[in-house]
């Protein structure tokens, strides 16, 4: 039996650490383990609610959007306060651009070295690779010359030894099985797709005034204000812009990211087999269409042991249920006591131990519902809108897997979570345009308003923003008393992924994914990262300390 | 010419989020023209490539984790980085400058010149604060970003 420790995991934020206990090629006990205290939401505690989702979007670094989002809707619950379409149309346009770039950045920069061999790729015939790629797809990118540019220029980078970004990728190992011209074509399209994760930044930066870091949410709507004959505005100009930056990143996505994600799929079909974990799922609805958060475009649901014929279909925001039943245990986390609080209950009081298996051994609370843990993310997302109906998923879904060649039921799996983020990527560029579209109608009907101004009354409140995010569903949960935060929680969808072990010893949703993983080489657990990948996990949200780590470097001291 | 001037960091965690309060001080204190962008970046990494891409010269602010006392400030520049010698990590995802660097350099658009300005860090306690030694390092080191830009023939102007 071997222990093999990955800290930090490799192309992650890096404050995860993966444990793992290997015997005879396979996983038989694995830990999770946040490595830093995130005490930020005590920042909140006393300040103006209507401020909270400008700290908030500071939560972590790569989806500062979402968080502002759940924020607002958390205040906006609270109030009971109601968004007017076009603020609803244009929070949605933000959240879908905002899905695009994560997923492209996800599948092309933090998981694709995984099973793509950067050094392989140096052997193929960039006639042949066109030859493929123009198989796959009509995308007009995909020439003999512009192969044959990048394959020059990796074998330049190769000879210098400055492999740099590839420098932490297991080249040669056995586990690898694309042949070289797949691989070439992989990194050419991951150099190509920085261009259009920029696109979707810069859609989402015309309409929410800055990226990262949007500036156009108010309590009760967007500051965004919409007239096609003002300059200073969102006019007829910015939003041909938009949507021309929306139609370039869509096209991107449904001729390449999602071709290759089905490639690569079909490749590696006995990933459909391996890390199942925990497949209670939960989604909340997303895509909001009216003013009161009742009516949502994709329906969330709760899906107990992977029974998507008999989940619980959840069709708005104020379902008392689901509120009620979403807690935090914190047996295994390095909290005081092992006790299970609720959101609004929620207390940050660090005690730290040593890394202890049968002890507290993470800084990440166990979120529970209704006792058990559940996945979040695309699979969840995708199986919630396919049982409760929705037509545009389901063709999705049944077209994706029927290219690849498996059923929706091998969604619960290592490549399952890739392939539903390449579908939830095609999904989520299509609504970025539809919502674009529903917004220019419903101004032109001379729907005007965008916010429902509030100022925060006396008294005491609690709220719940749900916000279905590309990394699965987001809660924040906010207590008001005289008209000053009380108490603030996130629970957020890496906590429900990485969470430990509960106080009834049940493994969260990376370690149970883990049991059963192969690992051919202890020394490269190269299929350990790929399923852990495979959650797109992001863990403590940003700290990211430039650190030089003690080697010799050359530096000059300037005060 | 178009010089970008990048902080990074995240505000929630006192001094690490030094590059961004940098950036606010330089918007409170500076009047630029066009031809200096400052960014606000917070902790996006690999995600803002194409803003350095985009630059003909790029500062960046962040704090570092290296021998020495809090406050201290060291420069990098770019060469250091391509040559690998700094491993240093940028964004939540662990594909630090250095990478961005080097992707930068695959797509061939590497700015001619990026310098990191790194401040050794006396806190990271949650708060939205800078420590004492770094606030007040935060005006001197502005005014020494400011001199370089003026000589390189920015025009800046004092907010007074």
């Amino acid at each position: 039996m071997a222990r093999i420790t990955l800290d930090p995991i490799t192309r992650i934020e890096g404050h995860l650490r993966i444990d793992v206990e290997v015997n005879g090629g396979s996983v038989n006990n694995a830990w999770s383990s946040a490595q830093m205290w995130r005490g930020i939401e005590t920042i909140l505690q006393g300040r103006p609610p209507q401020d909270a989702w400008i700290y908030a979007q500071r939560f972590c670094g790569v989806c500062t959007t979402v968080h502002a989002i759940s924020s607002i809707r958390a205040v906006e619950h609270a109030l009971k306060v109601e968004v007017p379409l076009n603020a609803q149309y244009i929070r949605n346009i933000i959240m879908a651009q905002h899905s695009v770039q994560d997923h492209i950045v996800h599948f092309y920069h933090l998981s694709a070295l995984d099973w793509v061999d950067v050094v392989s790729a140096l052997k193929a015939d960039p006639k042949k690779t066109a030859q493929i790629a123009q198989s796959i797809s009509d995308w007009p990118g995909n020439s003999e010359t512009e192969f044959k540019a990048v394959k020059d220029k990796l074998k330049a980078l190769v000879d210098t030894g400055r492999l740099g970004i590839f420098s932490s990728g297991y080249w040669g190992h056995p586990a690898m099985k694309l042949p070289p011209e797949v691989n070439l074509m992989a990194v050419a399209h991951y150099l190509k797709a920085l261009d259009y994760q920029r696109k979707a930044a810069q859609a989402v930066a015309i309409l929410g005034g800055k990226n990262p870091h949007i500036q156009n949410l108010c309590v009760g709507g967007v500051a965004t204000a919409i007239n096609m004959e003002n300059l200073a505005t969102i006019n007829m100009e910015k939003i041909a812009a938009m949507r021309a930056l929306m139609v370039e990143t869509r096209d991107f996505v449904q001729q390449v990211y999602y071709p290759d994600m089905v490639a690569i799929a079909s490749a590696y079909k006995e990933w459909f087999k391996y890390g199942r974990g925990v497949v209670n799922y939960l989604a909340v609805p997303e895509m909001a269409e009216d003013t009161k958060n009742t009516k949502f475009a994709l329906p969330g649901a709760i899906i107990a042991n992977g029974d998507v014929k008999g989940a619980r279909v959840i069709t708005n925001h104020q379902d008392l249920d689901l509120i009620a039943n979403i807690k935090e245990n914190v047996a295994h986390a390095w909290y005081e006591g092992n006790g299970t609080l609720h959101p609004w209950e929620g207390e940050t009081k660090p005690k730290y131990t040593d890394f202890q298996d049968n002890g507290k051994y993470s800084w990440c609370k166990a979120p529970r519902l209704n006792g058990k843990p559940v996945q979040v993310g695309p699979p969840a997302q995708l199986l919630a809108a396919y049982a409760g109906g929705n037509a545009k998923v389901k063709k999705l879904v049944d077209d994706t897997c029927r290219k690849i060649g498996v059923g929706v039921n091998d969604l619960h799996s290592t490549m399952g979570r890739l392939g539903a983020r390449a579908v939830r990527a095609h999904l989520m560029a299509d609504y970025s345009l539809e919502y674009l579209d529903k917004l220019v109608e419903n101004v032109g009907k001379g729907d005007k308003v965008y916010a429902n101004h509030t100022e925060i009354p006396k008294g005491d409140f609690k709220g719940v923003g749900f916000h279905e995010a590309p990394r699965g569903t987001l809660s924040h949960w906010i207590v008001i008393e005289n008209r000053k935060i009380k108490n603030y929680q996130a629970v957020v969808p890496s906590t429900w992924n990485a969470s430990p072990r509960d106080d009834k010893g049940v493994l969260g949703p990376y370690e149970a994914s883990l049991v059963g993983n192969p690992v051919a080489q202890a020394d490269k657990p190269l299929e350990v990262l790929r399923t852990i990948h495979s959650f797109d996990p992001c863990i403590a949200c940003a700290v990211h300390t430039i650190d030089p780590e003690g080697k010799e470097i050359t530096k000059v001291k300037v005060m | 010419m178009k010089t970008l001037v990048f902080g990074a960091g995240n505000l929630l965690l006192s001094d690490e989020g030094f590059g961004v309060h940098f950036i606010q001080y330089l918007q409170n204190h500076y009047v630029f023209t066009e031809d200096v962008e400052l960014y606000d970046g917070g902790t996006l990494g690999i995600m803002v490539t194409h803003l350095l891409e985009e630059a003909d010269r790029v500062y960046l602010v962040d704090v570092v984790d290296t021998k020495g006392e809090p406050g201290d400030v060291f420069r990098f520049e770019k060469e250091e980085f391509l040559l690998g010698k700094l491993p240093i990590k940028m964004s939540p995802h662990q594909i630090g400058i250095q990478e961005v660097l080097t992707l930068s350099d695959l797509r061939g658009r590497t700015p001619d010149t990026v310098t990191l300005f790194g401040v050794i860090p006396a806190s990271y306690e949650a708060g939205v604060e800078l420590s004492p030694i770094l606030a007040t390092l935060l005006p001197k080191l502005a005014d020494t970003v400011v001199q370089e830009l003026r000589a390189a023939g920015h025009e800046i102007t004092d907010i007074p």
